[in-house]
């Protein structure tokens, strides 16, 4: 449905391409290792969906591609490929390749990328609209910073992106203030003002955590039905398998810094490859299921992010592990159908020594 | 709004009833009263006083008038400007308290943007510096200036004055120009004299200003809508000035409404130390000598200026922040 925008744009359909991304955070306790290798494409105009436990990278990884990564995390090694869709003017458009890890964090390309083609919401919308200035202005804001238009125009732009993610007087809520709005409304304050710009990335940071499950549904819904008429990819970062099922057409599993296993949304649910896919599939219930059978809960606890886990991160948890070498070595990253990559040595016996 | 302003006077208005019964018992409170003393003092010169005289004077000065008539007299002279007469200066105290009050309003004034245009700049800075070498060095000058009492510094400034920089220290004017009349020399001559009183009274507070202004903003910078400024692409300034800076202010325009009073009495101990004609040492002799219509004029300026201040704190902190304008 929105294949237009990406896929015979670029040479791989791709609008951003994460290789070997490396984030640490230096603290006073230490180095935490937040991204430890992470490989992740995203694909134009389609909804990626990255899971995982809490504390396994997801967030990080999308702060990390909008080059906002906070003190004292730092990219340490690894690159961010966005492919920008250049208009030339004989009507035909490049592709331009921009590795995101070599800007200045805060110099003008990064910043002109950020908010135009970059975009992103957070998980709470109670506190991620600016209490002191009203829902057009933080809108306008944005639509002046990277468009050039009067004030006036920019205002009819917030009314009609407003309008289009779904909020009711949207003449009246440019005037209202974060505070006099409810949590869902702010969560459409928040999409509208991220797509004011048209972005070809959304980052949507567990969006709907904070509310409930019926304005869940409403968000969700309205996040599907942007994507469709908007055209953008969006990276839909949630522990919730359901929504996956329900939003996504790709999903990449992260496992401690890492992407353990990409795949399209249906051989992810029903053919999954890697131990720890399966097993985080095995420990949510199923509707309908008539056995009694009890969850399987993941044996062990996440380790620790300051720990170094020599070999595969998950092998002291894996039912699969082969001494000697899970242990060992990390896994690379093996393609084993359209589109689906898998890091486990049952896949494969090439690894990598780094750790 | 204008509802809220005119409904917060009203209470204004009952509040200022009370503080004048308190005030009004305060003068009435301390044994004998100041003809006591003025008669001891004739004496003491060598005048005897006939009972009938003395007698005289507590009649036209209502000693054993009921109490309420006392306080009417009071408060209804107060009302309209008369404040009463001061018995050591032996002049009205409305007198006493213009003559003061024009410098005093000045070097309050100017002492209070100094300390909030600096704080404010350095707290930003600190702040989005935090754990640098400039920040710790701050952090140092924050604490010296927070523990240093406010007269040794005045006169560890007088001493660098006259010594470095050869000035005539001490007052507001150098001694050409203290009772010349009003020109441009002379202005020039009272900016030269300022900058010390203005430093020394504002150093505790600017070093406590800016410390609530870097941590405040520390705070602030952590939520989650600084980072959506951000994800937006503004620039560091903009988010910081714009986004952050705005929701830090609170405690330091609360603080606003409560600094109102020290335009008057502010720094009493530094106005005696660098000799300035303000009137912090004219209520400090008051309470001294239990010149009690003159200290009393004081207490109600000083209860007015706080309830105005905080009535301009909250109109002001509304005015920053939409959450809690009223009605």
């Amino acid at each position: 449905m929105a294949k237009q925008a990406g896929s015979s744009t670029t040479p791989e359909g791709l609008v951003v391409r994460v290789r070997d991304l490396h984030v640490y955070f230096f603290t006073d306790l230490g180095v935490s290792r937040a991204l430890n290798g992470v490989s992740l494409d995203i694909p134009a105009g389609k909804v990626t969906g990255v899971v995982g436990e809490s504390g396994c990278g997801k967030s990080v990884t999308a702060l990390s591609i909008m080059r906002l990564v906070p003190h004292p995390g730092r990219i340490t090694k690894g690159e961010i490929l966005l492919y920008r869709e250049r208009e030339k003017q004989n009507g035909h458009s490049i592709v331009e390749e921009v590795n995101l890890t070599d800007l200045d964090p805060q110099g003008p390309v990064i910043r002109s990328i950020r908010g135009a083609e970059l975009a992103m919401i957070f998980q709470e919308p109670m506190t991620s609209l600016n209490p002191s200035y009203t829902i057009g202005d933080q809108i306008m804001e944005a639509i002046l910073l990277h468009q050039q238009c009067t004030r006036k125009e920019a205002e009819e732009r917030a009314v009609d992106i407003l309008a289009r993610a779904g909020m009711p007087n949207p003449q009246t809520v440019v005037r209202r203030y974060p505070h006099e709005l409810s949590g869902g409304m702010r969560q459409r304050a928040m999409i509208a003002m991220a797509l004011s710009c048209t972005p070809s990335v959304l980052f949507a940071d567990e969006p709907t955590t904070a509310l409930d499950v019926t304005t869940e549904a409403q968000i969700l819904d309205l996040m599907r039905e942007l994507q469709a008429a908007m055209g953008m990819a969006i990276v839909f970062i949630t522990h919730n398998l359901g929504v996956v099922a329900q939003m996504c057409d790709t999903v990449a599993v992260m496992y401690l810094g890492r992407v353990v296993e990409q795949a399209p949304v249906e051989p992810l649910f029903y053919d999954p490859q890697h131990p720890y896919t399966r097993a985080l599939l095995r420990s949510i219930p199923h509707v309908g299921s008539r056995t009694k059978a009890r969850l399987q809960p993941i044996r062990g606890v996440v380790p620790d992010p300051y720990a170094t886990i020599e070999g595969c991160p998950f092998h002291p948890r894996c039912d699969y592990r082969k001494p000697g070498l899970c242990d060992v070595r990390v896994p690379a990253t093996t393609q084993v159908g359209e589109n689906h990559t898998v890091r486990c040595f049952l896949y494969t016996e090439q690894g990598e020594d780094n750790g | 709004m204008a509802r809220y302003i005119l409904r917060r006077s009203g209470y204004m208005l009952v509040t200022m009833i009370f503080v004048a019964v308190i005030g009004f018992l305060i003068i009435e409170l301390p044994p004998g009263s100041y003809l006591e003393f003025e008669i001891a003092r004739l004496r003491q010169l060598g005048g005897d006083m006939a009972p009938e005289q003395i007698r005289a004077l507590e009649v036209r000065y209502g000693v054993h008038d009921p109490i309420y008539l006392k306080f009417w007299k009071w408060f209804s002279g107060f009302v309209r400007g008369d404040f009463g007469r001061s018995f050591e200066h032996r002049l009205p105290v409305s007198e006493l308290l213009w003559q003061r009050l024009g410098f005093t309003v000045l070097i309050s004034v100017l002492t209070m943007i100094f300390s909030w245009v600096v704080s404010i700049i350095v707290g930003v800075y600190s702040a989005t510096h935090r754990y640098t070498i400039p920040d710790y060095a701050i952090t140092v000058l924050q604490f010296i200036g927070l523990s240093v009492p406010n007269f040794l510094l005045a006169l560890v400034l007088m001493v660098f004055a006259q010594q470095v920089l050869g000035m005539e220290v001490g007052g507001l004017f150098s001694g050409a120009y203290r009772n010349a009349p009003w020109s441009l020399a002379k202005f020039i001559d009272l900016l030269k004299h300022l900058w010390i009183p203005i430093l020394v009274i504002g150093a505790s507070g600017t070093a406590w200003l800016s410390r609530v202004m870097r941590g405040n903003l520390l705070d602030v910078l952590n939520m989650q809508y600084v980072q959506t400024a951000r994800a937006k692409g503004l620039s560091e300034r903009t988010v910081i000035w714009k986004h952050a800076v705005r929701n830090a202010l609170h405690p330091l325009v609360m603080v606003l409404g409560m600094s109102l009073p020290g335009i008057i009495s502010g720094e009493t101990v530094v106005a005696i130390v660098l000799n300035m004609p303000t009137t912090g040492p004219l209520y400090f002799r008051a309470l001294l000598q239990q010149d009690m219509y003159l200290a009393v004029t004081f207490l109600m300026f000083l209860a007015v200026l706080l309830l105005i201040g905080n009535l301009f704190a909250d109109i002001l902190l509304a005015w920053l922040d939409p959450r809690i304008r009223f009605e």
